[in-house]
């Protein structure tokens, strides 16, 4: 058994959304050593340009494509800017979501902005899933990976919309991993606790993060290479037999302030 | 980042594999030797883990140990720890794998039968970490992983000596991860029905029913030993160095029984 071999993406080719900074990008990067030809999408486009020139200047295959995962058209757009660089897609990694933070007051939130949570984090992973599943049956190997949030089992403070958004996306890749059954597709998540990237940059103090660790056996915050690995995992040809598994990567803790 | 080399290479790697004469165990123990550690393949069985063991030596061309252990006789395990660091000098590595069940009618059990399935897959798992902590501490990235069932997560009645323990083991493992980071890991693998061979025939399944086994999971089949050592290599690795007291499902989907059952 050759390593290269365990995780050879090779010839098969990856759907990143929100690819162009923190988790997401660590995730283009990893599945491009792996092998796999990226299609880098995101909000910010020139964002998602230089980690798809990162990729190249690696020696990696690697397009960019502007895609608000809440634009339904832009979402067709992406899978068929993919098929017509790659001429198929095997791996989908739902990346792209936010909401969280401790900014839902149950009190102060508007209808509209619980909604959107939903919108961004699960409507645009099932579409996605819908839009990308008939070339990965076509191709024969199909692999779909959900970044939730260890906030979907957690209780937390202000925190009702985006917990139960990503406590959607949980069970849908449980629901869909059966719907596709069979093998040919997979369907799996990733939760994260708390990860350093800019998302989190944006509410962390260092009181915050002394509180998080108190609750963490592993003493430190997540890094984003550590969510890329389980997503690697489960692209891989490795987790041939698994399928509407959440797995949580998050120091062993929670990451919650109280 | 690191390379993918850097994140699953086992070079330098002292791993001790029980019950690894048997199917999961014993695939385990190749997989790791391909990726550079030393394996301590530990049985009940001991000309079956030194059989495995050479065979291991032969393909990687790293050495491997073979050594006879039972998994609940506590003088047995000490002996383990000691053979392992004379030879290897180190543990960086614990696979707490043995286990086993046999189908009892859930009104037929007794004391007798719920403490000796009891004594063999859990509290072996138990003595034989803790007698691996003081050494497990002092590695990097030292982890432990235990073989799970789902039956100990599902109601299963069929099992219940068997599936009781394995609940037990799950608990057992969140509350030494809990405690124990950041120094030394904590995961389990869940396992689904794995082919086994003919272990799975002394559980009480004829072929008939194991083929109407496969067709309740997902994925329509059951799993291959390779696919769970694939699991248990990823929990170890430097990859998922930031991964404790978790459950990794390796099950084929789960199963899957439709309310509108056919006649078949
Ligand atoms: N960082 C954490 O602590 C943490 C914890 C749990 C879950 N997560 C989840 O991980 C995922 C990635 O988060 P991150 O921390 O890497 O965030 P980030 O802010 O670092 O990066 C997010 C990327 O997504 C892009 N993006 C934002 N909205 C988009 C949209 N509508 N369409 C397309 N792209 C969009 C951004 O431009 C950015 O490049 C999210 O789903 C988040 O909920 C993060
Ligand atoms: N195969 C499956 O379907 C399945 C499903 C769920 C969980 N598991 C678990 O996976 C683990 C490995 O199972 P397997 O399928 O490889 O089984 P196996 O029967 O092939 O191997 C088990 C090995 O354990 C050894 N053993 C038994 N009692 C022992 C003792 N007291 N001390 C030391 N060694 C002992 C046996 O000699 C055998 O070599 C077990 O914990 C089992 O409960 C297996």
């Amino acid at each position: 058994m050759k390593l290269n071999h365990l995780f050879d993406l090779s010839g098969k080719v990856a759907v990143v959304t929100g690819g162009g900074n923190g988790i997401g990008k660590a995730v283009c990067m990893m599945l491009s050593r792996a092998g796999a030809s990226v299609a880098v999408g995101d909000l910010k486009y020139e964002d998602a340009q230089h980690v798809a020139d990162e990729i190249k200047a690696e020696g990696g295959k690697a397009i960019a494509v502007a895609c608000n995962v809440t634009v339904d058209e832009e979402l067709v757009n992406m899978v068929d800017e993919t098929v017509k660089a790659f001429g198929k897609v095997n791996v989908l990694v739902n990346n792209a979501g936010g909401g969280g933070g401790g900014r839902e007051n149950p009190s102060k939130i508007s209808v509209d902005d619980f909604a959107w949570r939903f919108k961004l984090n699960v409507y645009s992973a099932w579409r996605l899933s819908q839009l990308c599943a008939p070339h990965m049956e076509k191709d024969g190997y199909g692999s779909i990976i959900n970044i939730t949030s260890m906030s979907s089992i957690n209780r937390s403070p202000n925190m009702s919309a985006y917990a139960a958004s990503k406590a959607a996306m949980n069970h849908m890749t449980a629901n869909l991993a059966m719907d596709y059954g069979g093998g040919k597709i997979r369907v799996n998540a990733v939760g994260p606790g708390a990860t350093k990237t800019a998302a989190l940059a944006s509410v962390l103090t260092p009181e915050i993060e002394a509180k998080m660790l108190a609750h963490t056996p592993i003493k430190r915050l997540g890094e984003v290479d550590d969510i890329a690995g389980a997503v690697l995992y489960f692209a891989a040809p490795i987790s041939e037999w698994v399928s509407g598994e959440t797995l949580f990567v998050n120091g062993g803790g929670v990451q919650t302030l109280d | 980042m690191k390379s993918i080399e850097q994140l699953f290479s086992f070079k330098g790697k002292v791993i001790i594999i029980t019950g690894a004469a048997g199917a999961i165990g014993g695939a385990a123990g190749h997989l790791f030797a391909s990726l550079g550690a030393n394996v301590v393949i530990s049985d009940l069985n001991g000309e079956g883990a030194k059989k495995v063991a050479a065979e291991i030596t032969a393909e990687s061309g790293v050495e491997a140990l073979g050594i006879q252990t039972n998994a609940t006789v506590e003088a047995e395990l000490d002996t383990l720890v000691q053979t392992t660091l004379e030879k290897f000098g180190k543990i960086s590595g614990l696979i707490n794998n043995v286990g086993w069940g046999a189908a009892t009618p859930i009104w037929e059990s007794d004391t007798d039968k719920m403490v000796k399935s009891y004594l063999l897959n859990t509290v072996g798992a138990y003595n034989l970490t803790k007698r691996c902590m003081p050494y497990l501490e002092k590695e990097p990235n030292a982890s432990v992983v235990f073989s799970g069932s789902l039956v100990g997560v599902t109601p299963s009645p069929e099992f219940i000596e068997y599936s009781t323990a394995k609940a037990g083991l799950m608990n057992l493992v969140r509350s030494m991860a809990v405690v124990s980071g950041p120094k030394v890991r904590f995961n389990t693998v869940l396992i689904g029905s794995v082919d086994n061979g003919d272990s799975t025939l002394a559980a009480g399944y004829d072929p008939e029913m194991l083929r109407r086994l496969s067709e309740a999971f997902v994925m329509k089949r059951r799993g291959f030993p390779m696919e769970i050592a694939y699991g248990m290599m990823f929990l170890m690795s430097n990859a998922a160095e930031w991964i404790t007291g978790i459950d990794l499902r390796i099950d084929g989907g789960g199963t899957y029984k439709s309310k509108m059952p056919k006649k078949d």
